[in-house]
């Protein structure tokens, strides 16, 4: 009778862990930090903490989508680079509002080619994509003769830096982006292939989802979203470096997506997960560089802040007594 | 045709390397010359000695970012120890630190269940910033001469880190595909719960993965700073990428399970020979990116067209 | 606080004004003995009471508006954003900047951009957030800074970059000379050649990785200067990775691809050390040249690897950078978009122990 009871127990405080263990954890950073430093405790930090969390909460959202359905994509961060060079080149010839639907279309295609590559070529997503994150840097490279872009164009900078009665609007894109995808996951069959792919693609391909289709949209999705993300973050630079954007962010939105809850290798996983995983990162790079933490510093946190994190995330599992 | 197919499955990654030979005799005069044939597998051999580590790691159906970082650390410790205990035991010592990252690494991911991917990318940039505050933020020069015969040394003519990568090839060699421990290995990493049932100790095993790992990426952690004579905190970046790229590319299956020593010798020495090839006709960097992905893609692409063939073969019944 | 000492103020006034009262009562009563003098003294004392009265409260004026400009002379903050803490060159901007506003009395603020350009920008909005009154930067992407400075400069915060190059509406940007360093650079290695009857005319060049847009310039400099004194560049490769071992490879490549080089020179200083290191290990006789003056440049030229290096002064660009935001808060001095070239200096083995010295004496510490 104790057993069931406190097994019951177990797996409520797992279930609830799973729902409300990284706010928690977020929650738990934001409180540190504020009680550290003034500065931190202020809106326009904690809107700026907002703010800056959509460049890896936008482009996680495709990413989430792509390891639920059990693939990878690590080419990311150099497709980011790529397209932001691409599109906002085009900016003299077809304006603003042409070079950020640009931008994003071409992001989509790349995404798309990705996706022809691993299902009907047969080569797995990561070295594809591996092989892509080489291709595109490269591309950037070549396309600019490796000068940077300098983006003046109002609509485009707006993207990143503009305001809705007062609120920034990156935040109100990503709001807008998590709408789409929780709608696109939750309410459309779609997202049942996904997670279904992911679970098993061989009983998801008997019971006559077509497999091929689903992994293909999925990275066209990758591209989509990393196409929105390549807009903001180059707004908020206000320029496109073929070397120096998207360094490192393909990891960057794979750690935020696990941290989120989304397990490597397939299934369900959680949106909410990841867009709180991008504000604890952000805050946590934030909160350490205004209290003045010198790199090697912020590393060493960073990292043991991470595996901290995503092992509190693991106790359900041991609570369930199972293994991932 | 299936007998040419077994035989690339272990040495297809030699086939480019023939190929890209033609063209670079071609294209250069400078390249068909014995040392820049012997500098081309010497800038090879950073690359496959971790690329051997690698190669047990995705095999056990793992991972490991921390590389670049644990060179680093190794480097540090090397140029500090040097000084106080001496050449042997400095690198013996600098060798161990580096393998306890790989301990700590496979206990991380063992027993707090927590991602390889996630736990070595971690891992990586608190290696990193370790090594920073060991290092005091600085490189530090190491003043004993004699420690640079390990990177830039010669024995009977040949390069001492082609010699070590050859050792260490040998070790690796049997230890994947003729001892139990390799055997494991392949076994965890292709059916992990599986292997659980059979009674294997799987988290000791990938524990060990781990702690190999790291082992060889401290092995040319001490080659690279003995090439320098400076302990470098912040060495390497972006290492990690080339073992990865260079284990995959010499044939190992990302499902794990099958590893593959012999392509992850020759790849590393055929993507040496792009980026030292290219060089030599002074074409730039971008081309040499643009090189590595598209062969990538284009191997794996040959390599899964090969593995359907043969299943069909398989399907007709013909044993392969 | 400023409440408090208005209160005490307010206080000590009506105490002196009781006691002024007070005083010129007891006067009063005094005077009953001379009657006569009773109006007169009373007309003075009412007078003196009046007069004081004034006095005081024009000094409690005059303290208040005290109180009041002590209190808006609140210490000038400087808010310095570094590149990476990671590498000697920005540990001595920082140092200059640092120092500078110990100098000037300033308090000091530094964050640190780990290298990563978003947090570059969101590094910038947070110091203008905590109301900084200037900032100095040293960008990791110096294209990258438009959207914030032009933030800054609407909160009225001048903005100066310290080396690496500059986007945006800043104030000044204080930069190392790099064209001319790769001048000295070519200039240098010449006159090593000068009497050497080997001399090929061929030099090779280790170049930093595209997207550091400063660093190219010393490339420049160099193939310029080269070539104005009748040498060849034969071999031309980027150093990857960016470290000393990449040094290291890009050397034994340049060797094999140009194996008749006489000099060569590194764009930046640890790979320069690696390069000296592979012209080491292959025997060759080779001139190596690199660019930073890192104090394991240093070394090397002491051990006699390197031949010499083009020394930049971090400290000196760090502690200038206050010095100019320092003009413009406090003399109103127009600073609108300016280059400030900071002087580059050669190294060599001859000049090394003096160059050496002077950099200690500075910084406070050894050079290397």
């Amino acid at each position: 009778m104790v057993d069931i009871r406190s097994r019951n127990l177990k797996v409520k405080v797992a279930q609830q862990w799973e729902n409300f263990g990284m706010l928690f954890i977020l929650v738990l950073i934001l409180a540190i930090f504020s009680s550290l430093d003034p500065n931190f405790r202020t809106v326009y930090n904690f809107i700026s903490i907002f703010k800056y969390s959509t460049f890896i909460a936008i482009g996680g959202i495709g990413m989430a989508f792509c390891i639920m359905s059990g693939d990878f994509d690590i080419s990311v961060g150099s497709m980011l680079a790529f397209v932001g060079v691409l599109g906002s080149s085009f900016i003299p010839f077809i304006g603003g509002v042409g070079a950020v639907l640009s931008t994003i279309v071409i992001a989509s295609i790349l995404g798309f080619i990705n996706g022809i590559f691993i299902t009907k070529l047969r080569i797995p997503a990561f070295i594809t994509t591996l092989g892509m994150l080489y291709i595109f840097r490269a591309l950037a490279y070549l396309y600019t003769s490796n000068v940077p872009v300098y983006i003046e164009n109002k609509f485009w900078l707006y993207i990143g830096n503009g305001k809705i009665f007062n609120i920034n609007f990156p935040i109100i894109l990503m709001l807008i982006c998590y709408l789409g995808g929780y709608l696109l996951l939750r309410k459309s069959p779609f997202g049942r292939y996904i997670v279904a792919v992911g679970t098993n693609p061989d009983a998801s391909r008997l019971s006559g989802i077509n497999v091929d289709k689903v992994r293909i949209i999925v990275f066209t999705l990758v591209g989509f979203f990393v196409g929105i993300s390549s807009v903001v973050v180059s707004a908020n630079l206000g320029s496109a470096n073929p070397g120096q954007l998207g360094q490192g962010y393909e990891f960057q939105v794979i750690t935020a997506v696990v941290l989120g809850g989304t397990i490597l290798g397939g299934g369900n996983g959680s949106l909410g997960g990841l867009f709180v995983a991008a504000l604890i990162i952000t805050a946590l790079k934030n909160g350490l560089s205004l209290m003045q933490v010198d790199s090697y510093w912020q590393d060493v946190a960073t990292g043991l802040v991470l595996i901290f994190a995503v092992a509190l995330n693991r106790i359900r599992y041991t609570l369930l007594g199972q293994r991932e | 045709m299936i007998k040419f197919l077994k035989l690339y499955e272990r040495f297809g990654i030699f086939i480019f390397i023939i190929l890209g030979s033609i063209f670079l005799a071609i294209a250069s005069p400078n390249f068909l010359q014995t040392n820049t044939i012997l500098n081309i597998i010497a800038q090879g051999t950073y690359g496959a000695i971790v690329g051997f580590g690698m190669t047990f790691a995705i095999t056990s159906g793992g991972f490991d970012l921390s590389v670049a970082a644990v060179m680093g650390l190794t480097s540090v410790f090397l140029s500090l120890l040097i000084p106080v205990l001496g050449i042997p035991l400095a690198i013996i010592i600098s060798l161990l630190v580096a393998s306890s990252v790989g301990l700590v690494n496979g206990l991380i991911i063992t027993k707090l269940n927590v991602n390889p991917l996630i736990t070595t990318l971690a891992m990586m940039t608190i290696i990193r910033g370790v090594s920073l505050l060991v290092a005091g933020g600085r490189q530090i020069v190491i003043s004993e001469k004699m420690f640079s015969i390990i990177g830039t040394g010669f024995l009977a003519g040949i390069p001492i880190p082609i010699i070590i990568m050859v050792v260490l090839f040998i070790f690796m060699f049997f230890t994947m595909y003729h001892s139990p421990f390799g055997r494991h290995v392949s076994a965890v990493g292709s059916n992990e719960s599986a292997a659980r049932i059979s009674g294997l100790n799987v988290d000791l095993i990938k524990i060990m993965v781990f702690v190999l790992v790291a082992f060889t990426a401290g092995v040319a952690g001490v080659i690279r700073t003995s090439q320098t004579l400076i302990g470098i905190p912040t060495m390497s970046p972006g290492f990690e990428l080339v073992a990865i790229t260079v284990t995959i590319l010499g044939g190992t299956s990302l499902a794990g399970g099958r590893g593959n020593i012999w392509g992850t010798l020759f790849a590393a020495i055929f993507i040496s020979m792009i980026y030292y090839g290219l060089n030599l006709l002074n074409v730039q960097i971008f081309f040499q990116m643009l090189s590595v992905g598209t062969v990538l893609i284009i191997a794996l692409f040959i390599d899964g067209a090969r593995n359907r063939y043969l299943e069909s073969v398989r399907a007709k019944g013909i044993k392969v | 606080m400023r409440k408090l000492h208005i209160l005490k103020l307010a206080l000590i006034t009506i105490l002196s004004i009781t006691l002024v009262a007070t005083f010129s009562f007891v006067g009063c009563a005094q005077a009953e003995e001379a009657v006569e003098e009773v109006e007169e003294a009373t007309e003075e004392a009412v007078e003196e009471v009046e007069e004081a009265a004034e006095e005081v409260e024009e000094e409690v004026e005059e303290a208040a508006e005290e109180v009041e400009e002590e209190a808006a002379e609140e210490p000038i903050t400087i808010g310095f954003s570094v590149w990476t803490m990671e590498f000697t060159f920005f540990q001595n901007v920082e140092k200059g900047v640092r120092d500078a506003c110990e100098d000037l009395g300033y308090e000091y603020i530094m964050i640190d951009q780990n290298a990563d350009p978003t947090k570059m920008v969101q590094d910038l909005d947070s110091l203008v957030s905590q109301g900084v009154d200037a900032i100095s930067v040293t960008p990791v992407d110096p294209g990258a800074l438009g959207p914030a400075v032009q933030n800054a400069r609407d909160a009225g915060i001048p903005v100066v970059c310290a080396d690496i190059g500059k986007s945006g509406p800043v104030n000044a940007l204080i930069i190392s000379d790099n064209f001319e360093g790769g001048q000295l650079a070519a200039g240098y290695l010449d006159e090593l050649l000068a009497d050497n009857p080997d001399n090929t005319y061929k030099f090779g060049l280790g170049n930093l990785q595209p997207q550091w847009t400063y660093a190219r310039e010393r490339g420049e400099g160099f193939i310029d200067k080269s070539e104005e004194l009748g040498y060849e560049i034969a071999s031309e490769i980027i150093v990857d990775p960016p470290s000393a071992e990449g040094g290291y490879d890009t050397m034994q490549q340049i060797i094999s691809a140009a194996p008749d080089i006489v000099g060569a020179f590194f764009s930046s200083g640890r790979e320069a050390v690696g390069a000296a290191q592979a012209v080491e290990g292959a025997g060759e006789d080779i001139y190596v040249v690199g660019y930073n003056g890192d104090p394991e440049e240093l070394q090397a030229i002491e051990d006699g690897i390197l031949a010499g290096t083009i020394l930049q002064q971090p400290y000196v660009i760090g502690y200038q950078s206050v010095e100019i935001l320092k003009e413009i808060l406090e003399e109103g001095a127009e600073y609108e978009d300016e280059v400030v070239p900071a002087p580059v200096k050669l190294v060599t083995p001859e000049n090394l122990e003096e160059i050496a010295a002077e950099l200690e004496e500075r910084r406070g510490q050894p050079a290397y």
